[in-house]
């Protein structure tokens, strides 16, 4: 029995190689990296031409007659987007509050990342990343969900406050609260595009700034800081654009005051329906984002960011 | 090597306040799920089941959780060959216009998911699609797409291809050689990153949210809409299935390829 498996076995790999060598001969073997890329180039490309769609509807203004979108282009919207103090409102609001959200992400991730990464316990590294995956894995609502109730005015924190006599606070739908929520959201993205450029890192360049006097905070600054520049890169780069876009944390913890880019925008499409409105807003904060992402990869390159072969 | 003192204090402290952000909201929802009373409160009214029982009857929320798992299946299902393929191919070979490959593969991460939701959403309509689950499914995979082809360059990239060039020599032909040498050598890749994938897709809100209608809604798109009302701690119990699933991935993840995956250095 077992041999006649073989035999069959054989026989299928023997097929299998005739039919690629039919369909495939060698001397097409250097156009095989492209065929492999092409699902991936294919799939990728339906966000492409949704965004020819977003630019199409986004130079079409709406109608207030007919509640239908002009037949002929205009630059209407985007008029209408930067003369409309309410917008810019909205994007500064954006763009400080991914800033600061950056800064907090990169300040708290970096020791975390660092002991994972150092400490000899196995499972002490097993247990942060534990700790790390598992709100990583459960998705921003039920995460948002839970701080409404610990936050919200009968929260966990507010009863606590109140057993000893403390009148409720207002912790929910205002500014820190959305910050806070996105800075426990971006927290696991910022540590593990952190830890490969740590992991990097001899430890052995510690021990020698240490023994040639260095304490550890001018080793911190001097040595381990620069060479993680790759995965602060990184981690900056993620929290940075992810939370620039976040829709979940403002349109929860914010409680509708304290709307980011992409809830006006989702706004614009499903309670004005203006949709060359929300397009143009949608194609705003690409731009913005790319724009950021550029700029950042110009000056200190893709840092833990590169996929394929040459990484920097 | 020994640390200082002030050293490990520093880090522990901060360690622990991550620690505490982290893992409150997760500790708060099991907590509030087994309460006996109807509202959530601290401290708990006293524990039982009957969330748990009251959720394993609405058929609602079974049904967004069923469809949460077929979204998560498609994507999965698409994104490991897809992905596998064009992560050895740029691991392996030298592509011509790599770099503006490279950048164009990265799409789906600088193009913001409201904007990659909003774009899907219109041409999905235009194509007649919406109202259906396997379209949520393609759109997760090509969100997440960047995800499942790092993981598998960073496995293909420890391959040295001599040893193909040795299975070759040995007289394996090409299938032989991808099935004996290449996929095996890659296959911790591939796994991280569909269990990445089945569990983003699993979890993916912003894009079901504006790709699914009232018959299509995913689990926590129908979570989203009932927060709104009240907080009430059937809703807890629900989180808890995301946790136990979360759970279950790390697990797998831990079996199979060992967490530590992610701490290494590319």
């Amino acid at each position: 029995m077992p041999k006649s498996a073989y035999l069959l076995r054989w026989r299928v790999m023997d097929g299998l190689e005739a039919l690629v060598a039919a369909i495939w001969p060698r001397h097409f073997h250097r156009a095989l990296p492209y065929v492999m890329l092409l699902p991936a180039v294919l799939l990728v490309l339906l966000l492409v031409i949704g965004m020819i769609q977003i630019g199409d509807s986004s130079a079409r203004t709406l109608d207030r007659s007919t509640f239908l979108p002009s037949d002929f282009y205009t630059a209407g919207n985007y008029q209408r987007i930067f003369t409309d103090g309410l917008y810019w409102s909205i994007l500064w609001r954006s763009l400080l509050g991914s800033v600061i959200v950056t800064a907090l992400c990169l300040v708290f991730a970096f020791p975390y990342s660092y002991l994972m990464v150092r400490t000899p316990s196995a499972l002490l590294r097993k247990f942060l990343l534990i700790a790390l995956f598992l709100p990583f894995f459960i998705g921003q609502v039920v995460r948002a969900y839970g701080w409404l109730i610990i936050l919200g005015n009968q929260g966990v924190v507010n009863e606590m406050l109140g057993l000893i006599g403390v009148a409720p606070i207002r912790l929910l739908y205002n500014y820190p609260a959305v910050l806070f929520g996105l800075v426990q959201y971006m927290i696991p993205f910022a540590v593990l595009m952190l830890a490969p450029a740590l992991t990097a890192i001899p430890e052995e360049m510690e021990s020698a700034a240490n023994s040639l006097g260095a304490n550890w905070w001018r080793t911190f600054i001097h040595v381990v800081l620069p060479m993680a520049r790759p995965g602060l890169v990184g981690a900056g780069l993620v929290v940075l654009t992810l939370s620039l876009t976040d829709f979940a944390m403002p349109a929860i913890l914010g409680g509708g005051s304290q709307d980011f880019i992409a809830n006006a925008i989702y706004d614009q499409f499903f309670r004005t329906s203006d949709q060359g409105m929300g397009a143009a807003l949608t194609l705003i904060l690409v731009g913005v984002g790319s724009l950021l992402v550029g700029v950042v990869f110009t000056l200190f390159g893709a840092g833990t960011l590169a996929m394929g072969r040459d990484r920097k | 090597m020994t640390q200082p003192l002030s050293k490990s204090i520093v880090i522990w402290a901060m360690v622990i306040v991550v620690l505490i952000v982290l893992s409150a909201p997760t500790i708060v929802v099991l907590g509030a799920s087994l309460t006996s009373g109807n509202i959530i409160t601290f401290p708990p009214d006293g524990l039982s089941l009957q969330w748990y029982a009251k959720i394993a009857m609405a058929a609602d929320l079974r049904n967004a959780f069923l469809r949460s798992l077929a979204v998560a299946s498609i994507c999965t299902l698409i994104a490991i060959p897809v992905g596998t393929l064009a992560g050895i191919a740029l691991s392996k070979y030298a592509v011509r216009f790599e770099h503006a490959l490279q950048i164009y593969l990265l799409l789906p991460f600088t193009i913001p998911l409201i904007g990659s939701g909003i774009g899907l959403m219109l041409l999905f309509g235009e194509w007649g699609l919406l109202g259906q689950i396997w379209p949520i499914g393609v759109a997760c995979c090509v969100i997440n797409l960047p995800f499942m082809i790092w993981a598998v360059t960073a496995s293909a990239s420890s391959l040295d291809p001599d040893l193909e060039l040795a299975a070759a020599n040995c007289g394996a032909p090409p299938v032989a050689t991808f099935f004996h040498v290449t996929l095996p050598a890659v296959l911790p890749g591939v796994i991280s990153g569909s269990l990445l994938m089945f569990i983003l897709a699993l979890n993916e809100f912003l894009v079901s949210l504006l790709l699914t209608d009232a018959r299509t809604v995913t689990l926590p798109v129908q979570i989203y809409n009932s927060i709104r009302s009240i907080i009430t701690p059937d809703l807890a119990a629900i989180s808890v299935v995301f946790i136990v699933c979360a759970a279950l991935v790390i697990a797998l993840l831990d079996r199979l390829v060992g967490l530590d995956i992610f701490l290494k250095s590319k």
